[in-house]
């Protein structure tokens, strides 16, 4: 942060005051939005009595499993890189050595990184998916007819942080400090679309689960 | 616009091309809309799908436009497929299409919208068991039917229903005397077949209150025969309700109609509570 006050590039502006603003504005706005859909939540009075939490475990384990739900079986190719994808958008961003470097010179801390050899190779897999994604979105008939520009928007979202950093880290198409900084923003971007966007469905998840998960409960059948 | 294919006229939507359909005369959409204005309706969609609701909010900002839920619609299988058929577009077709034009849409586009929610949908929920998050797509379809019904442009046969519930509180539109009359009809009728065979109406303190569907004592007379002599046989002690509410069913359901279906279920309460009976056995 003080580095952008003394020598105000940036670099050290998309290094400091961003990193801060962007983990701000998502944690922050992450709390606000699932905040407020509680709050509606407790305005329908048919609905909190209903919620039970052994069954709501019961189907967060069972669709966080690949393959466990009939759902996910009918789609193996699908079921396979959404799983790879998001895994992978969890992994890479939490143990990746160059991340972990920052920390370090930041706060002085620091945590157990995946090596670099596996970090690269799993960029790879995570932006094939993106990939695939794309053009199931553009060529199979039951997504296109739902699709619209914002479903694009947040592919593209999800996508540039791993492709700039793969860049980066290769230090290829634009000087390494250029392409770091692409890599800045777009990572920043991405926490900062979270809130205002329907990538709240990371959280909002575990909340749509936990009700139909009880209705299956109430209804006394399996979860499918 | 019509196309004609083959021998069949067809229409295609001039909302969404891919939606081309037959044409299915109904007075209940062709004449009804004719009444309606745009104010009526606006006005009408913005106070179902308009306000904080937890539910809508869930679906439409959970949903991620994956498609998941499109095999688990029978619509969309037994129509080969077509993709206007999946869950998620009939939302497409209807309420996002609503919150996106800010809830001003025509007579056109409600007319094809309860034909959506009407005949291309029977809520079965099953697409909420395919979903990942387990979106309760069924909700969104019931509040845009409610639209459709407050507009009063649902399938005539589904409004005869409807109104039969909320003028007798039944389907079968019976009059309270017709109903006491069908009870008396059958105990006449089948009393020679079993010795003591009864049909008890408004028995104080029975173990068991029967409360048939509306079928049974205007077209089905037979069912509540057989009812009385099972219950004679099991030397079970029942009875059947002689006021409103006798009719286990809710037409109304299918069109949310709240008011309604709340007047059903307080009306078989009511005559739980004041029969003192132990058990309420309902056909349906």
């Amino acid at each position: 942060m003080y580095d952008f006050i003394k020598d105000p590039t940036l670099y050290n502006l998309v290094r400091g005051p961003l990193v801060w603003i962007a983990f701000i504005v998502f944690i922050g706005g992450s709390i606000y939005r699932v905040k407020s859909f509680m709050d509606l939540v407790k305005n329908d009075k048919t609905l909190l009595p209903f919620i039970s939490l052994k069954y709501t475990l019961r189907s967060l384990l069972h669709w966080l499993i690949p393959f466990a739900s009939k759902s996910w079986r009918r789609y193996p190719v699908l079921t396979t890189a959404t799983f790879i994808f998001h895994i992978g958008l969890v992994i890479l961003p939490l143990f990746v050595l160059g991340h972990i470097v920052l920390v370090k010179e930041s706060w002085g801390i620091r945590w157990w990184n995946v090596s670099e050899g596996f970090a690269d190779f799993m960029t790879v897999i995570v932006m094939l998916c993106c990939v695939f994604f794309f053009f199931r979105r553009l060529f199979a008939p039951k997504v296109k007819f739902v699709t619209f520009g914002d479903d694009y928007l947040m592919l593209a979202i999800s996508f540039l942080p791993f492709f700039t950093g793969f860049l980066a880290y290769h230090q290829v198409l634009l000087p390494p400090k250029t392409m770091t900084i692409l890599h800045m923003l777009s990572g920043e971007l991405m926490l900062i679309a979270i809130p205002f966007t329907r990538l709240m469905h990371m959280f909002y998840f575990f909340l749509t689960r936990s009700f139909m998960g009880s209705q299956f409960g109430l209804w006394h059948t399996r979860d499918w | 616009m019509a196309v004609k294919e083959a021998t069949k006229t067809k229409i295609v939507s001039k909302d969404y091309k891919e939606y081309v359909r037959e044409p299915i005369p109904d007075i209940g959409l062709d004449e009804t809309i004719k009444r309606l204005t745009p104010e009526k309706i606006e006005k009408t969609v913005k106070a179902v799908i308009g306000g904080q609701v937890a539910r809508i909010k869930a679906v439409l900002n959970t949903c991620i436009h994956c498609g998941l839920c499109a095999e688990a619609c029978q619509w969309y299988l037994s129509y080969d497929k077509d993709p206007t058929y999946a869950p998620v577009a009939k939302m497409r077709m209807t309420i996002w299409e609503m919150i996106r034009r800010d809830f001003k849409v025509d007579a056109e586009f409600i007319k094809q919208c309860s034909r959506i929610v009407f005949t291309e949908c029977n809520i079965c929920h099953r697409c909420s068991l395919y979903c990942p998050y387990g979106l309760d797509i069924t909700y969104i379809i019931g509040m845009v039917r409610r639209i459709c019904f407050l507009l009063g442009v649902i399938p005539q046969r589904q409004m005869d229903q409807t109104q039969a519930h909320i003028v007798t509180q039944n389907q079968v539109w019976m009059s309270q005397n017709d109903w006491v009359d069908a009870l008396q009809f059958i105990e006449e009728e089948s009393g020679a077949d079993f010795k003591n065979l009864r049909v008890p109406i408004d028995k104080e303190g029975a173990e068991v209150m029967f409360l048939p569907l509306g079928a049974e004592p205007k077209t089905g007379t037979y069912h509540i025969e057989r009812t009385a002599k099972i219950m004679l046989v099991a030397g079970v002690n029942w009875t059947l309700p002689e006021k409103d509410t006798w009719d286990s069913s809710s037409m109304s359901m299918f069109v949310r109609d709240f008011v309604t279906m709340q007047r059903i279920v307080r009306g078989l309460y009511e005559n739980a509570a004041r029969l003192r009976v132990k058990k309420m056995m309902l056909t349906e």
